[in-house]
């Protein structure tokens, strides 16, 4: 047998080696873990929701701008995330089939579009009720905003889809499909390459009457256009009809009573209860930008509301839910949640206390009261009909823009997130990350965010455009320290996402840029300017205050023309990279006194990137590491670069056919191995192990290919801190692992990879019952983790895993994971459990071993006849006050209750063995012989002696019943589970203890000298076998392992 | 064994390209030693290890007999807890807080034994046993390539088998219950498979909640192949008549049972229910189970 396997796994090998080389893929860096820490507490943009009742069950499908989709069976209570395996998170429409609920169908790329937006890849359909996707076409729409299904031939399906929104398209429009997606036809497309569907409405009642709002919009870095005339074309924003199923249209913007044009976005929705009423919120010139409502089908309309959240920001809020069954009542999400009951001649607030910003609105058809409604915070439950609101609290869609660390022990986690503000929040808590871990330290959108590095009682924190303040983290009080034009210099351009920079080399050395670069050396006091303007300053890209369109929107979002990233040196405080949004890289070797563009060094890009991201080099000051985003231009692919001579020459590090997906935002070379670089693109993260030359992208803890915007390297714990903008914060503990994995490592068929000591932390306790409505983070592991790499499934035979003690004996073995790459698995840097006696209950305190103490392990490997070996460190938790010396005395005691609960369990086995004889005896003689009544009185007085040992009452009750066992039970688990030495009183304890068993087992001693001789001349002459107590050496020798009943019965059958 | 080994081997030289399901089940069957090997096996004993968090380690063992008897054991401090199946009832002796009688199985407990009682797996003989197998297509599993596999039981629960493309043994297993109208899912990897009985099994397991990051591992040590295994340690006792408390503290000195292992496939036991326990411990006790069941659990435990 064993050869065979042998000559399977000769042949394994041979086979893969006569394949390929090996491949450093996903799966080989994926096996390291993450954990996703959350919040559900600042959750993020829903662009879309879905619900139906299946049964008595409410299902619900939320569509996140960011984070993918996300189902609850169970009305909101849990959710979990559907859409994880896509290439896109992005989400602009979700539609069930009105006749089968699993059929779903998911429009990608959000709508709401503003300057962070996504992007999408199409329209996906599962026949699974979320299960499985499959893209069904319309790959290049990019977003998509509304999917309406005929409910009498649900093959039917219409796309309503705006289309890029940063350049021209011709793919866009209204879409139709009559054979459930697998074609598709343009059947309405705008007038001119900007042009697409902003909103579509069916009349459900005559599903082939259909409304169209066209939208004429443009995005790019410095300005927004919705609506009006494009540089080339007239506008093509508008109102289409359809009574055909779309194959024939007809404009109806100039019906009377609609507002002239220029118009910018248009929503439209046909009252379900009555299709004759039809309403539409039409972009237009104000004062003619309002709601207008049509009693005839689109025939004639009469102006109804513009109130200020009618009519505010059209670009982001454009959608209009009217009630299932009453035609006169509508909502309009925006900032606030507006509702009216009088068929749109008035509105009234009833965001409540609801997050605001909100996109989108369900009604319950059975009960028009119940809605759910998605904002900039997240999901919202009304139970009446909006006028007070619950939050969900278990969707961490959160989108953050950046993230750092502090080196608190555990450290701490600090970003700003999209119209979230910014938070700190724990990286590990006892009892996992529950939202409430999260704190919020100041308000806005928020973005960078660092702890004071020459104060940790202090934070800066901005929001957009540059608002930045040093807030105290205990009291929360905020100065506000935005650096302020001087005389006659006008508005400074800082942009929407600001930089901030804390320097890697000069504590408390802070610098912000607009564009100019600033620095304080006194926490804000005063700001030197150390930069001339670094931008372009180009005057065609500074007009924002016509940028909007129709609508004028300036909210700092489209400021230009400013620096977006900063980086120090880390090897020298006069090396100074300024990146700016308008395509300039600039280097100061000198302070900040003078500045060199570099960015006509990089050959073969186009001009004017967005430089998203500067990493200084942490190894060579005339190395950095810079990304380019074009996204902005249309274009979505990654640029990547670095220089190692102060960007006098810059290299490609993404080749052409490097599997890399996405606009860039962040680049990170590692504090340790220069070859290990870390680059975040729209759609993820990827690792190279050898300086860019292969990238793989990494999806440990099954993260989904979500916008990773910032990374951080945690100094001291070696962690890897991704902020995403969607799904939070995530943590890939320790990769140490990574730094290790070279081409020699990838070639060998199986070895251990580098790790950090392993931290034997403080046994705590914290946090409480949340109930199953709440998002939990989890911790950081708790165990030692031990990190190898395999090149191939260890699928035959043996693949074990021992951990030997400094003195070389083994400490019990732990189960491995099989996984190709690179794996992890876990050791508690417990000793095994100590034998306890059995009685009525178990005793878990008991359950667990006693910690070893710090020192050096050995880990073994066996991999069939393959031998690996390394050596694990076990540091103590430096939070601890322990000393060396308690640790061991702490050992010494916790080792002693571990042998006394050994020697009660021998003293417990030894009394038991003599009763079962005793009772076997008996049972072999007649029922009424003097001799079986004899054994019977003596297995009663042994079993007496027993029960002063263990507790003995049964039944499931609270018995209370305490003797030595649970008393000792319970003074080991006292001390076990505590880093430190143990108490006056667990001493003294453990000394009573010992005695009082001594003085049980010393009156069994007794019994049995007394009472033995006699019994077994009376089983002499009965012919029956002489009783003898089990001895401690047969005890022992039956003891090598954990005491299992197998074991018991072995000595117990005497 | 040879023949089995040949048998292997030759499969591996297949290219991997169209397969329907019944090829990757008929070469799954093959690949694990074939039909005849499969069908001379008609009771089992696995013993094994359960590794849980925290150090956290029992003793499991496993009974299988033909057609569908089952009894699993859990054992530690010289308790035993027992979950079995007679192919009827499904009952258990949960003994942890002093309560030993037996107790019939509530619905998702009996759901995953009356799968585990599936003597051979639910992919052999499927269409005989109303499983529907259909295959899925190709997807990795933690980095390697397997062919999926659905497998729709007859009871509506579905599971994934993910067989790897050379080997044709499933090295994952996704279960997806349904308890009181909610989907309860389950990942199980699988792995070090050893040959017994010219027969191969995993001797290695992984079961979590998906999605969860506390994982119950389980190793197996010893399967005795064609053990005699008397009805009546499937049947529950109460059933008998024997009265289970006529010698209340023999259960203590003679568990019934010694060792049975945990079932590698579908969904090894999983620890005692220290949840439940900290529900109804009482004032003092909660804070001790919470902290029992943090340490047993290891930290947090994701949701």
């Amino acid at each position: 047998m064993k050869r065979s396997l042998f000559i399977i796994t000769i042949f394994v090998a041979t086979a893969a080696l006569a394949q390929a080389p090996v491949k450093v893929d996903s799966d080989t860096i994926s096996g390291l873990g993450a954990r996703n820490i959350g919040s559900a507490t600042m959750s993020g943009r829903i662009a879309a929701i879905d619900a139906v009742w299946e049964g008595q069950r409410l299902t619900v499908y939320i569509g996140a701008a960011s984070g993918g989709v996300w189902k609850s069976q169970n009305s909101g209570t849990t959710y979990k995330p559907v859409f994880d395996k896509q290439p896109v998170q992005s989400i602009g429409a979700v539609a069930i089939d009105p006749k089968n609920p699993k059929t779903v169908w998911v429009g990608t790329g959000e709508s709401w579009t503003r300057n962070s937006v996504s992007v999408g890849d199409g329209i996906y359909k599962s026949t699974d009720g979320g299960e499985n996707w499959t893209n069904m076409g319309l790959r290049e729409s990019e977003r998509i905003v509304r999917i309406a299904i005929d409910p009498a031939d649900t093959n039917t399906v219409y796309a309503c889809v705006p289309g890029k929104l940063w350049s021209d398209s011709a793919d866009r429009g209204v879409y139709k499909t009559t054979d459930g997606g697998k074609t598709w036809s343009q059947v309405l497309k705008g007038s001119n390459l900007s042009t697409g569907c902003s909103m579509l409405s069916m009349d459900k009642s005559n599903p082939k009457t259909l409304y169209a709002g066209m939208w004429d919009f443009r995005r790019k870095g410095w300005t927004f256009r919705s609506g009006g005339d494009g540089p080339n074309a007239p506008s093509g924003s508008g109102l289409w009809k359809s009574t055909d199923g779309g194959a024939n249209w007809s404009e109806i913007s100039g019906a009377q009573g609609l507002p002239s044009k220029p118009w910018g976005r248009v929503a439209v929705t046909v009252a379900p209860s009555n299709p004759n009423i039809v309403y539409a919120f039409v972009e237009a010139e104000p004062p003619k930008n309002a709601l207008y409502r049509s009693d005839d089908g689109g025939k004639t309309w009469q102006a109804r509301d513009r109130s200020q959240y009618m009519i505010w920001r059209p670009f982001y809020f454009a959608n209009l839910i009217v009630d299932p069954k009453n035609p006169d009542k509508i909502y309009k999400p925006d900032l606030s949640l507006i509702a009216s009951n009088d068929g749109g001649k008035s509105f009234s607030n009833i965001a409540g206390g609801a997050h605001g910003d909100f996109h989108d609105v369900w009604i319950d058809p059975s009960n028009t009261d119940h809605l759910i409604t998605g904002d900039d915070g997240g999901v919202w439950y009304s139970y009446d009909a909006g006028n007070r609101w619950w939050k969900a609290d278990n969707l961490p869609v959160s989108q953050f823009y950046h993230v750092s660390v502090d080196m608190d022990q555990p450290y701490h986690v600090y970003g700003g997130l999209q119209d979230n503000s910014s938070w700190v929040g724990d990286s590990s808590y006892p009892g996992g990350i529950t939202n409430d871990r999260w704190e919020n330290m100041y308000g806005g959108d928020g973005f960078w965010m660092f702890v004071d590095s020459s104060d940790p009682d202090y934070i800066y924190a901005e929001s957009q455009g540059g608002e930045i303040g040093r807030v105290n983290r205990k009291t929360h009080e905020s100065r506000s320290l935005k650096p302020l034009p001087q005389y006659k210099e006008g508005k400074q351009r800082f942009n929407w996402n600001t930089p901030i920079h804390m320097s890697p080399t000069q504590k408390g050395v802070v610098y912000i840029g607009s564009q100019f670069l600033y620095r304080s050396k006194d926490h804000g006091e005063t700001w030197d300017r150390i930069s001339p303007d670094l931008t372009t300053n180009d005057p065609e890209k500074q007009k924002q205050e016509q940028s909007g369109g129709v609508t004028v929107d300036n909210s700092s979002a489209e400021m230009h023309c400013t620096i977006y990233a900063v980086s120090e040196s880390p090897k020298n405080p006069n090396v100074i990279w300024a990146g700016t949004d308008d395509g300039n890289i600039q280097v100061s070797r000198d302070g900040g006194k003078t500045w060199t563009n570099t960015v006509a060094n990089i050959a073969g890009v186009a001009k004017n990137p967005w430089v998203s991201y500067i990493d200084a080099g942490h190894f060579d000051e005339g190395t950095a590491y810079v990304t380019l985003d074009y996204h902005t231009f249309g274009d979505l692919r990654p640029y990547a670069f670095k220089t190692t001579d102060f960007g006098k020459s810059w290299t490609p590090l993404i080749a052409s056919d490097a599997p890399v997906r996405g606009y860039a935002h962040v680049v990170r070379e590692d504090l340790i191995n220069p070859n290990l670089l870390f680059l975040g693109t729209e759609f993820g993260l990827w690792v190279s192990i050898d300086g860019g030359k292969q990238w793989a992208q990494y999806k440990g803890g099954d993260m989904p290919n979500v916008a990773v915007r910032d990374l951080q390297i945690h100094p001291r714990d070696n962690d890897l801190v991704i902020a995403t903008h969607g799904r939070g914060i995530w943590i890939v503990d320790d990769i140490t692992p990574l730094r290790a994995l070279n081409a020699d490592t990838l070639g060998k068929e199986a070895a251990f990879l580098q790790f950090t000591p392993a931290v034997a932390r403080i046994p705590a306790f914290a946090g409480w019952v949340t109930g199953d409505a709440q998002y939990h983070g989890p911790s950081k592991q708790e165990d030692a983790v031990i990190t190898y790499y395999q090149k191939k499934r260890h699928i035959f035979g043996d693949l074990t895993m021992e951990v030997l003690g400094p003195d070389g004996k083994s400490l019990g073995t732990i189960p491995t994971s099989k996984r190709r790459g690179l794996s992890r698995v876990t050791w508690p840097m417990r000793l095994k459990a100590p034998r306890v006696p059995t009685a009525a209950s178990a005793l878990f305190g008991a359950a667990f071993g006693p910690r070893v103490l710090p020192g050096t392990y050995t880990v073994k490997m066996t991999k069939d006849k393959n031998v690996y070996t390394t050596q694990l460190h076990v540091v103590a938790d430096p939070r601890s006050t322990a000393t060396d010396a308690d640790l061991r005395t702490q050992f010494d005691l916790s080792m002693k209750l571990y042998n006394l609960l050994n020697d009660m369990t021998y003293a417990v086995d030894r009394i038991n063995g003599v009763r079962t004889s005793l009772e076997d005896r008996a049972a072999k003689l007649p029922a009424n012989d003097a001799v079986a009544k004899r054994l019977r009185t003596a297995s009663a007085q042994v079993d007496d002696i027993r029960k002063r040992i263990v507790a003995t009452k049964e039944g499931g009750m609270i018995t209370g019943e305490e003797r030595l066992r649970e008393n000792l039970g319970d003074l080991y688990s006292s001390v076990i589970f505590y880093l430190g030495r143990p108490t006056q009183m667990q001493s003294m304890r453990t000394e009573a203890l010992t005695k009082e068993l001594a003085d049980v087992e010393k009156d069994f001693d007794a019994w049995t000298a007394r009472e033995l001789p006699r019994i077994n001349a009376d089983l002499a002459k009965k012919k029956l076998q002489a009783i003898q107590p089990v001895t401690r050496e047969e005890w022992d020798k039956s003891s090598g392992a954990p005491a299992t009943t197998a074991e018991r019965d072995r000595f117990e059958r005497d | 064994m040879r023949r089995v080994l040949i048998a292997v081997l030759s499969l591996c030289a297949v290219p991997a390209g169209a397969q329907t399901a019944d090829e990757i089940v008929a070469k799954y069957i093959k690949a694990i030693g074939g039909m005849e090997k499969i069908n001379a096996i008609n009771s089992y004993r696995r013993t094994g290890k359960f590794t849980g968090g925290g150090g956290f380690e029992a003793k499991v063992v496993e009974e299988k007999k033909r057609p569908n008897d089952i009894r699993q054991e859990f054992s530690f401090q010289g308790m035993t807890g027992v979950t079995a199946y007679d192919g009827k009832n499904g009952w258990k002796i949960e003994p942890w807080q002093g309560k030993k009688d037996p107790e019939p199985l509530g619905e998702d407990e009996l759901k995953s034994i009356v799968e585990d009682s599936d003597f051979e797996g639910p992919l052999v003989n499927y269409q005989a046993k109303g499983n529907k197998v259909e295959y899925v297509g190709t997807e990795p599993v933690e980095g390697t390539d397997a062919y999926k596999l659905r497998v729709t039981l007859k009871n509506g629960d579905v599971l994934h088998y993910y067989m790897d493309t050379d080997y044709f043994v499933p090295i994952k297993i996704d279960t997806k219950r349904f308890i009181r109208g909610e989907e309860r899912e389950f990942e199980t990897s699988l792995g070090d498979y050893k040959e017994v009985g010219g027969v191969y099994m995993p001797y290695s397991s992984e079961t979590n909640a998906k999605g969860s990051p506390n994982k119950s591992k389980v190793t197996i040590e010893k399967v005795e192949l064609n053990v005699p295994l008397a009805a009546d340690r499937f049947v529950e006792p109460r059933a008998k008549g024997a009265a289970p408390s006529a010698a209340p503290d023999a259960a203590n000195v003679q568990p019934k049972k010694p060792e049975e292992p945990k079932p590698a496939a579908n969904e090894p036991k999983k620890p005692p229910r220290f949840v439940i326990l900290s529900r109804e411990g009482g004032e003092g006790s909660q804070v001790a189970s919470v902290e029992t069941l943090r340490s047993a659990q290891g930290d947090g435990g994701a949701r």
